[in-house]
């Protein structure tokens, strides 16, 4: 695995040496928060802004994670350093661990920045161990994110064809995951569909700990599929990228 | 010991044959050129030799090792400079380089670095971003690249394509001098002045080998204009273009009759090329 640390290496040096990049997908999902805000602020006195704003936080992490990593991959492929790498001796579990650990750096810090600015903004007052859960939930988030990044990239031929996934895989997330109302209310298809994207799980868990009752025990089930979506999608996503032609 | 040998090798897409049975056979230490036109299947039978692209049928070694089977041993014996620069553009070209000498664990890397980087002629740039390098400065770094784990062979894909002559020279100096410290270089060029410069050349036409030979032997299967003046006349002659040709077609004349100036005009290989791949297409 020392040659996953060296695609890491790489993979980080050119996040920070790319200002602008890094600079929109850091400022991007703050912007929109504050927007969020703005628009919260509209809404009669009453509203339950604490069920929406952490999951738009993880939701804007979840996105953008998704898209720089699969754009990133699809560029290596256009670019022709894909297939340098692998003739090169890279192996793809090393190219998919090195992404991994490169972007969850990226990922991180956006989780950090997202959740502590809603925090902050929407003036939530959560206990340490709430505060570590919805850290750590937004963090698993992110991984599956890359990793469905990484598994995406691996069926389009250039950047314009990771678009298509958008409407695809990530818009229905937001519908069906209860991130905006109770899956409970859908039909039960939806209510099923939904259980497939990550954001459910990641939701199921946020909506639980944030209740003044809730209990972390309860949503045991939710955090572990969490987690395991990164283990599937890595798996997946080891079958789809090809190391040769 | 031959670097390369390759019987049979066949690639499709689909319906479509990008190699249709190539046979072929590169001694090890020599500068080897694989010349065709645009679409022959060069880039094709290169990816295949190091491993970017699964054949169909045939058979591959390289340094004796298959591509695929013996994929580890084999890709820290092999550089590859393909096509397109395929680097990293946001990065450094000590960077660049760094990377890729680092999958081999290249020993001392930051020195093998700095003297790669100097033998390219790159010290002065190696500090700024790819992307503000010139086309042929990324040519360069790409060789950079592939040179660093100091590689037995090399696979070098069109690595003079739309570089200026001073800078092809250069260049060629440089493949020359790997060829001397024992590297054997495999060049695929659409170029016949380059063509020349190979120990020996293969002419890839439509995804078959049609020509394997020295390069100065296949300029002998050319023709080549004799014009002789003699006594304030011209005569004009077609002739082959062995030295054996134009020595028994002066032969008639003597020096001593009356011969003021002989001129000969051979074909050039490209020319000599174009002929054969006509001949082939009929």
């Amino acid at each position: 695995m020392r040659r996953a640390f060296v695609v890491a290496r790489r993979v980080v040096k050119q996040l920070l040496r790319n200002h602008r990049f890094l600079a929109l997908s850091i400022i991007a999902p703050l912007v929109i928060v504050y927007f969020l805000k703005l628009f919260f602020d509209t809404l009669p006195e009453g509203f339950d802004v604490a069920r929406y704003a952490v999951p738009v936080a993880a939701f804007l992490v979840h996105f953008l994670a998704f898209i720089l990593c699969a754009i990133s991959l699809v560029q290596e492929r256009t670019a022709g350093t894909m297939e340098r790498m692998f003739v090169n001796g890279f192996r793809r579990v090393e190219v998919i661990g090195g992404y991994l650990l490169g972007f969850l750096g990226l990922a991180t810090f956006q989780a950090v920045a997202v959740l502590a600015e809603a925090i902050w903004l929407f003036d939530l007052d959560y206990a340490g161990g709430t505060l570590a859960t919805l850290f750590a939930v937004v963090w698993l988030l992110a991984i599956a994110s890359v990793m469905l990044g990484i598994f995406v990239s691996t069926f389009a031929r250039h950047e314009g064809q990771v678009f298509p996934f958008v409407p695809l895989i990530i818009l229905p997330s937001v519908f069906l995951s209860g991130m905006l109302m109770d899956v409970d209310e859908l039909p039960a298809w939806a209510e099923w569909l939904g259980h497939v994207f990550p954001l459910f799980w990641a939701n199921d868990v946020i909506q639980e700990v944030i209740k003044p009752e809730g209990n972390l025990g309860d949503v045991t089930f939710s955090f572990a599929v969490l987690a395991g979506y990164g283990v599937v999608l890595l798996l997946l996503a080891s079958l789809t990228l090809r190391e040769a032609e | 010991m031959y670097a390369v040998e390759v019987s049979g090798l066949v690639r499709r897409y689909g319906r479509a044959e990008a190699l249709g049975g190539v046979d072929l056979r590169v001694p090890e230490g020599t500068v080897f050129g694989l010349v065709g036109p645009n679409g022959a299947g060069k880039t094709t039978l290169i990816k295949a030799l190091v491993g970017a692209l699964r054949p169909s049928e045939g058979e591959v070694r390289v340094l004796g090792l298959r591509p695929f089977g013996d994929r580890a041993r084999l890709r820290r014996q092999i550089g590859y400079m393909p096509q397109a620069p395929a680097l990293y553009e946001d990065l450094s070209a000590r960077d660049n380089v760094g990377f890729f000498g680092a999958a081999h664990r290249t020993p001392d890397l930051r020195k093998r670095t700095d003297e790669v980087l100097e033998l390219t002629n790159l010290s002065d740039r190696a500090g700024d971003p790819v992307h503000k390098l010139s086309g042929g400065m990324k040519r360069r770094v790409s060789l950079a690249c592939a040179l660093v784990h100091q590689p037995r062979m090399l696979f070098l894909d069109e690595p003079t394509a739309a570089v200026d002559p001073l800078l092809r020279n250069r260049l060629w100096k440089t493949f020359r001098g790997l060829a001397g410290e024992g590297v054997t270089l495999f060049i695929s060029t659409h170029l016949m002045d380059e063509a020349m410069l190979c120990d020996r050349v293969s002419i890839l036409l439509g995804g078959r080998v049609i020509v394997s030979d020295d390069p100065r032997r296949i300029l002998q299967k050319g023709r080549a204009r004799l014009e002789v003046r003699r006594n304030g006349e011209s005569e004009e002659r077609t002739i082959g273009g062995r030295p054996e040709d134009l020595a028994a077609a002066l032969r008639p004349y003597g020096l001593e009759s009356g011969v003021e100036a002989v001129s000969v005009e051979e074909d050039s290989l490209e020319k000599v090329v174009l002929s054969i791949i006509g001949e082939e297409r009929r």
